[in-house]
């Protein structure tokens, strides 16, 4: 090692600080909605908070969990997150594990039949109406299925299926294996990593998704998490009003500190997996980009 | 006999490559069987609405469907084009998209080479987590801090813009702020996330390279500017180039959930516009000519783009 000079350590100094402030700033709006949520709701309404929460109530998350929408949309994103991640996943490794096979009729066709729709698509309307059509308006399906399969998905996957040696699989068939066995004995258990890196990204879509229920969610019932957040965000006294709060409860409620606890509450599922998820995270943002 | 004979062999050949066609796919049937799911729902739900796009060139009748429905040609584009507001949703996805990139694009090479430099691995790792969370939290919540902080009421940054002396902002509701708190929010959630294939990119550059520079007596400054750029150019290149392919992708979701009329003159892109006309004003067909044109040029561009990397040399995006 160079000796290191002082124009060197200044600027490390001043790199190491410029860091600090900016994860500061990455932070704060959720330290703050933490602030808010568990403040007092008398005095959070004179506004002023800045560092510390000022007083605490525990009252916000009460109104939170009492809240019927709320525990809806947690319904159904969650059942929705589940089978969409676990169709989207599965579905797009068993079209990839088979395009992945440069023996396979018609493998070209069907690869650029995946391609194609990375250039082009139908757009809103269409998709819209195709799902009216179906008749998948306040089901399931509509949030599921339009959605499950992603082009990119199936390339990354591809990518990885063609890294696994060709002996594997031989050896297996010549004890008898048929390509479904290999599929889902050796296959799927070699590939962990890229079916969590895939399966994590395809799960964050759906939990994030608000945009199917605007289209395709005409009962409150259906709505998402996240379609049930964007309305409370945009008029909190009547979302709360409608919901089946205890009385007591709902006297002290202050509307501003319900919104923050909910909007922690919906992303703590995200907040919590993400720290051990973070290195599948970004092997997928890799592998898409080398891919790319 | 000399005649017929070729003939013959290719028809043998041609029932020969047919015979072993059919027993290819007999062998491959588990391969086919597992294709299959995927398979449908991508022709029932990306492919049928390609074909959906017909409705584009028709009167669309919800009763009537698209056999029932009046061919009217390029009528729908006719009006698209002369009507008022398409001069507005294209000048407005474009600029939007413009500013976004020209701050989305710089700041994460900034952002990787001044990670880069960190020299404590556990605080750099720290630090990539924690600049790396925003991409993971939806539009929705982060909508909802944005509301919160910018309310003109009581938002915090109008109360420290208050306290200041100023005079309270309404940053979501007046046309001369809007299209800043767009593009400062974007790249508030994706700098981070930005810098993950720049960080790869810089890794790969060759130790010695430095090693030499440092010898010759280089700067970290000039170190960075005439090795570490250049080497990751084809990355930065690349990134460049998809990015401008994708020019009419203004960010849908994000202006969806800010925007109010009061701010449609600077923020209504070709995405909300096809969302209000079409889904919520139920006018099917001009909508979907509207979107049509988005997705046609968006495949013009990719297309050309991918062609001209090509040309000049460099490995294209497929």
């Amino acid at each position: 090692m160079t000796p290191i000079s002082g124009g060197e350590r200044a600027f490390n100094a001043a790199n190491i600080a410029f860091f600090i402030l900016l994860m500061a700033l990455m932070i704060y709006p959720f330290w703050y909605m933490v602030m808010a949520s568990v403040s007092d709701p008398d005095l959070t309404a004179s506004g002023g908070l800045f560092l510390l929460p000022a007083g605490f109530s525990s009252t916000a998350y009460q109104a939170v969990f009492q809240n019927v929408s709320i525990l809806s949309g947690f319904k159904v994103t969650i059942i929705t997150t589940a089978a969409g991640t676990l169709i989207g996943t599965f579905f797009s490794a068993g079209m990839a594990y088979a395009v992945s096979k440069k023996r396979l009729r018609g493998g070209k066709f069907f690869s650029l039949l995946i391609l194609f729709t990375m250039l082009f698509s139908g757009g809103l309307v269409p998709s819209y109406l195709l799902v009216k059509m179906l008749g998948l308006i306040d089901s399931y399906g509509a949030f599921i299925l339009p959605g499950a399969i992603g082009a990119w998905n199936i390339f990354v996957m591809i990518s990885f299926f063609r890294g696994i040696p060709d002996e594997l699989e031989e050896a297996a068939k010549i004890d008898g294996a048929n390509d479904l066995t290999v599929f889902f004995r050796i296959v799927l258990p070699l590939s962990k990593p890229v079916l969590a890196t895939v399966g994590l990204f395809i799960a964050v879509g759906y939990w994030n998704d608000f945009f199917s229920s605007v289209l395709y969610a005409t009962e409150k019932d259906m709505w998402q998490l996240q379609m049930v957040l964007k309305d409370l965000i945009s008029n909190t006294s009547q979302a709360i009003s409608q919901a089946g709060i205890s009385v007591a409860v709902q006297q002290q409620v202050n509307p501003f500190t319900v919104k923050m606890a909910s909007i922690l509450v919906s992303s703590a599922p995200i907040l919590a997996v993400y720290p051990f998820l973070q290195k599948h995270f970004v092997k997928g943002a890799l592998i898409g980009s080398v891919k790319g | 006999m000399a005649v017929t004979k070729p003939e013959v062999l290719a028809g043998e050949r041609k029932r020969a490559a047919r015979g072993t066609l059919l027993k290819d796919i007999a062998r491959d049937r588990y391969l086919y069987l597992l294709l299959l799911p995927g398979l449908l729902l991508v022709l029932v739900f990306k492919y049928m609405p390609m074909y959906g796009v017909v409705i584009a060139f028709q009167e669309y009748n919800i009763y009537k469907g698209i056999s029932g429905s009046e061919w009217v040609g390029f009528d729908q584009f006719t009006r698209l084009f002369h009507s008022p507001d398409f001069g507005e949703i294209l000048g407005n996805t474009i600029i939007i998209s413009l500013y976004k990139l020209a701050a989305s694009f710089t700041l994460p090479i900034i952002l990787a080479l001044l990670l880069n430099e960190l020299r404590s691995k556990l605080f750099k790792r720290f630090a990539q987590s924690v600049v790396y969370l925003p991409h993971f939290i939806s539009w929705v919540i982060f909508s909802g801090i944005l509301i919160t902080f910018l309310n003109p009421v009581d938002g915090l940054l109008n109360m420290i813009i208050q306290r200041f002396g100023g005079m309270p902002v309404d940053f979501l509701g007046d046309v001369r702020y809007f299209r800043s708190v767009l593009v400062i929010s974007d790249v508030y959630k994706e700098v981070g996330w930005g810098t993950i294939i720049y960080l790869a990119a810089i890794a790969g550059v060759n130790a010695d390279l430095y090693e030499a520079a440092r010898i010759d007596g280089a700067s970290k400054l000039k170190q960075t500017w005439h090795v570490t750029l250049p080497a990751i150019r084809p990355v930065i290149l690349i990134l460049l180039i998809l990015s401008l392919a994708n020019i009419l992708e203004a960010g849908f979701q994000q202006i969806f959930l800010l925007y109010s009329p009061l701010v449609y003159d600077v923020a209504d892109i070709i995405d909300t516009y096809v969302y209000r006309v079409g889904i919520q004003e139920a006018n099917y067909s001009y909508a979907t000519a509207a979107g049509l044109f988005k997705s046609a040029v968006a495949m013009a561009l990719i297309l050309s783009v991918n062609a001209i990397v090509k040309k000049s040399g460099q490995e294209g995006l497929w």
